[in-house]
C-alpha cells in the first residue's frame, strides 16, 4: 500500500498519515490477523437449503455476514486492546507522542491505520467467499456484495475504535483486556438477552422469543449493539429481511410453517405497519454512533491524562 | 536577548501526596548545552516529561522555544528532537522504518541512510529493532531525535546502555548540533561525560533546583578545589544529610553568586 501512496506528496495527506501507515503495517504483519481472515472463510461458508430459498445466489454474500460475526469481533478486540496501553507500559508511546501530533491525532492514526490493517485481510477472505460461492451457486448482484463489504469495513472500524478507546483510557493491559471481554460478553454474546431483560423491566411485559411482541421499543433495543446493527444492515442489503439475526436463522424464521427462537420485524409486525424507527438504515446510525462516541469520550481523558 | 529555549516558572508535579517536582524555575538559554543532573528520583525525567507534554503539570507553567507544551504541541515537536528515557522501540519495525515515521511526520527531507550512518547503524538499517541490543536501540533513538535539524534537542539519559564508542558518539553529535546552532538539554548520571559536554549545569534534588551554573562557578561558590569534578559538586549539593525542607529555604547556589529568591 505504501508504494502507491508514496507517489502522493506527504503534504497533501493528514499529518497523522505516517503513523497510521505504521499501525496498518503492524496489523498486517501479525499472524493473528491472517488467521482471523482464514476463520472468516472457514466459518462463513454456511450453505443451507433455507438460505438458498430466501436469497438464491446472493447466499454467497450472506456467507460474509456469518464469517464476520463468528470470530471477528473477539479477534479484532483481542488483537487491538493493547494498542495504546501496551505502548504506554512498554514506553514506545513516547515516540508516537514525541511526534508533531496532538494526542487526538495519535488516536485517529491508531484507529484508521489498524482498521485498514484488518480490512485488507478480511476483504481478501470475503472476496474468496464470493468467488467460490459464485462458482458453486451462481452469480449474484455485485452491488449487493460491495454493499456488504462496505458494511463489513464499517463494522471493523467500529470494533477497532472500541478497542482503541478502551486502550486509551486504561492504565494496564490487564484492565484493558477485562474491558474488551466485558464488551464482548455484553454486546456480542448476551445482547439479545440483555435487551429483552431491559425491555421487560421497562414495560413489565414478558417476551417469548419465538413470538415476540410487535413493539418498536423491543426491536429498537435489540439493534443497539454493533453486532446486531451490522446484521441488520447486511440483511437489508441482501434483501433477507429486517432483523439483527444472522441470515441463516432469519431464513428459517421467515419460512412458512417454521418457528425458531429469534427476532424478525416481518414476523412480529405481520399485518401491522412497521414504525419508521425500525427502518434498517437505523443499523448504519447505530454503527456510526459506536464508531464516534467511545473514541470521543476516550479522547477527552486521553488528551488530559499523564501518559508516562 | 533571544527567547530562552526552555523557561519554567514554578513548575510542579504531584502524584497523589508524592511531590515529584516542586516549583521548578529553570531557564535554558538558546544555543547552550545544559546538563540536568540529580540523584535517582530527583525529578529529572518528570521535568522532561512535562516539557514534552507526556504528563501535565499540577501547578506552574513552562514554555519551550517560546511555545506551550500542550497548546502548541504540533508546532513545538516539529522543532524539537526527543530522545526519551525508558522507551521501547517498535519490535517488528526496521531501523529505516523507525526513521521514516519521524521523517515523514515531520515532513523533513532527511535521508534515513545518512542518519543511520551518523549514529553507526548503517549495516542494521533493515533489521527489525526487536533484535537490537540496548546500545543499538539507543543509537536508533538518537538518530530519530536528530531528524529535521531540530532547534532543541532534549536527551533524557542519552548515555544509557552505550559502550565507550557510543558515549563518544553522543558527545560528537552534541558538538555538531550546537555548532549548527541547536540548543541541547540533557539529563544524566554519567557525570564525567557531563563535564566534557556541558556549558552549564543544573542540579536537581528532591524536586528542586539546588544549584545552577558553570563548573568553575560551582568550584568557587562551594569552596572546592580548582580541579574539583562535577562529581564533587554533585555530592556536595545532594548529600542526603541535607534535608530537603531545609534546602528549600536556602538560596540557590548559582555560579554568579547567590540568587535571592531561591528555589521554592
Amino acid at each position: 500500500m505504501s508504494r502507491s501512496l508514496a507517489a502522493l506528496p506527504l503534504s497533501s495527506l493528514p499529518r497523522w498519515f505516517p503513523l497510521a501507515r505504521k499501525e496498518a503495517r503492524t496489523v498486517l504483519t501479525s499472524k493473528g490477523t491472517w488467521l482471523l481472515a482464514v476463520f472468516v472463510f472457514v466459518f462463513g461458508w454456511r450453505p443451507t437449503y433455507s438460505g438458498w430459498e430466501l436469497l438464491g445466489p446472493s447466499m454467497s454474500a450472506g456467507f460474509v455476514q456469518v464469517g464476520v460475526t463468528t470470530l471477528v469481533p473477539l479477534g479484532v478486540l483481542v488483537l487491538s486492546y493493547g494498542s495504546v496501553v501496551g505502548e504506554r507500559t512498554s514506553g514506545s508511546l513516547k515516540f508516537a507522542l514525541g511526534l508533531p501530533l496532538t494526542r487526538t491525532d495519535v488516536l485517529v492514526a491508531k484507529t484508521v491505520g489498524r482498521t485498514a490493517g484488518f480490512v485488507l485481510p478480511v476483504t481478501v477472505a470475503t472476496v474468496l467467499l464470493g468467488v467460490v460461492g459464485a462458482f458453486r451457486y451462481g452469480l449474484f448482484s455485485p452491488l449487493a456484495f460491495l454493499g456488504v463489504l462496505l458494511a463489513t469495513s464499517l463494522y471493523l472500524a467500529v470494533l477497532v475504535a472500541i478497542a482503541t478507546a478502551v486502550s486509551a483510557v486504561t492504565t494496564s493491559t490487564v484492565r484493558a483486556s477485562g474491558a474488551v471481554v466485558g464488551y464482548f460478553l455484553a454486546f456480542v454474546l448476551l445482547w439479545s438477552q440483555l435487551a429483552v431483560a431491559a425491555y421487560s423491566s421497562l414495560t413489565g411485559r414478558a417476551v417469548n422469543p419465538y413470538d415476540p411482541p410487535a413493539d418498536a421499543l423491543l426491536f429498537g433495543l435489540l439493534r443497539l449493539s454493533p453486532d446486531r446493527a451490522y446484521r441488520t444492515v447486511t440483511n437489508w442489503i441482501l434483501g433477507a429481511g429486517n432483523a439483527g439475526e444472522s441470515f441463516t436463522i432469519l431464513a428459517i424464521k421467515l419460512a412458512p410453517g417454521q418457528s425458531v427462537n429469534g427476532y424478525a420485524v416481518e414476523t412480529a409486525f405481520a399485518g401491522a405497519s412497521v414504525p419508521l424507527s425500525l427502518h434498517e438504515v437505523g443499523g448504519v446510525v447505530v454503527l456510526l454512533a459506536w464508531l464516534v462516541v467511545p473514541l470521543w469520550l476516550a479522547r477527552y481523558r486521553f488528551e488530559r491524562g499523564d501518559l508516562a | 536577548m533571544t527567547t530562552p529555549a526552555i523557561d519554567t516558572d514554578g513548575l510542579t508535579k504531584r502524584y497523589g501526596s508524592t511531590v515529584a517536582l516542586d516549583g521548578l524555575d529553570l531557564t535554558v538559554e538558546s544555543g547552550e548545552v545544559y546538563g540536568f543532573l540529580g540523584p535517582n528520583g530527583a525529578g529529572k525525567s518528570t521535568t522532561i516529561n512535562l516539557l514534552l507534554n507526556y504528563v501535565r503539570p499540577t501547578d506552574g507553567s513552562a514554555t519551550v522555544l517560546g511555545l506551550d507544551p500542550w497548546d502548541d504541541v504540533v508546532a513545538l515537536h516539529d522543532r524539537v528532537g526527543i530522545l526519551p528515557d525508558r522507551y521501547d522501540t517498535y519490535d517488528g519495525l526496521s531501523a529505516r522504518r523507525h526513521l521514516r515515521l519521524v521523517i515523514d511526520t515531520k515532513r523533513s527531507d532527511d535521508d534515513p541512510e545518512a542518519l543511520l550512518t551518523r549514529v553507526g547503524l548503517t549495516d542494521a538499517a533493515d533489521r527489525p529493532a526487536g533484535e537490537f541490543s540496548q546500545g543499538m536501540e539507543q543509537r536508533l533513538a538518537l538518530a530519530m531525535a536528530l531528524v529535521g535539524d531540530p532547534d532543541l534537542l532534549i536527551l533524557d539519559e542519552p548515555f544509557t546502555g552505550l559502550d565507550p564508542h557510543g558515549v563518544a558518539l553522543v558527545r560528537d553529535v552534541v558538538a555538531e548540533e550546537t555548532d549548527r546552532g541547536a540548543t541541547v538539554f540533557f539529563s544524566s548520571h554519567v557525570l564525567g561525560q557531563v563535564e566534557l559536554v556541558c556549558d552549564r549545569l543544573g542540579i536537581l534534588h528532591h524536586g528542586s533546583l539546588v544549584g545552577e551554573g558553570t563548573l568553575d562557578g560551582f568550584r568557587d561558590r562551594l569552596d572546592l578545589a580548582t580541579d574539583a569534578t562535577v562529581e564533587d559538586v554533585f555530592v556536595e549539593l545532594t548529600e542526603d544529610g541535607v534535608r530537603p525542607e531545609a534546602e528549600r529555604d536556602e538560596p540557590v547556589a548559582t555560579a554568579e553568586g547567590v540568587s535571592e529568591g531561591g528555589a521554592r
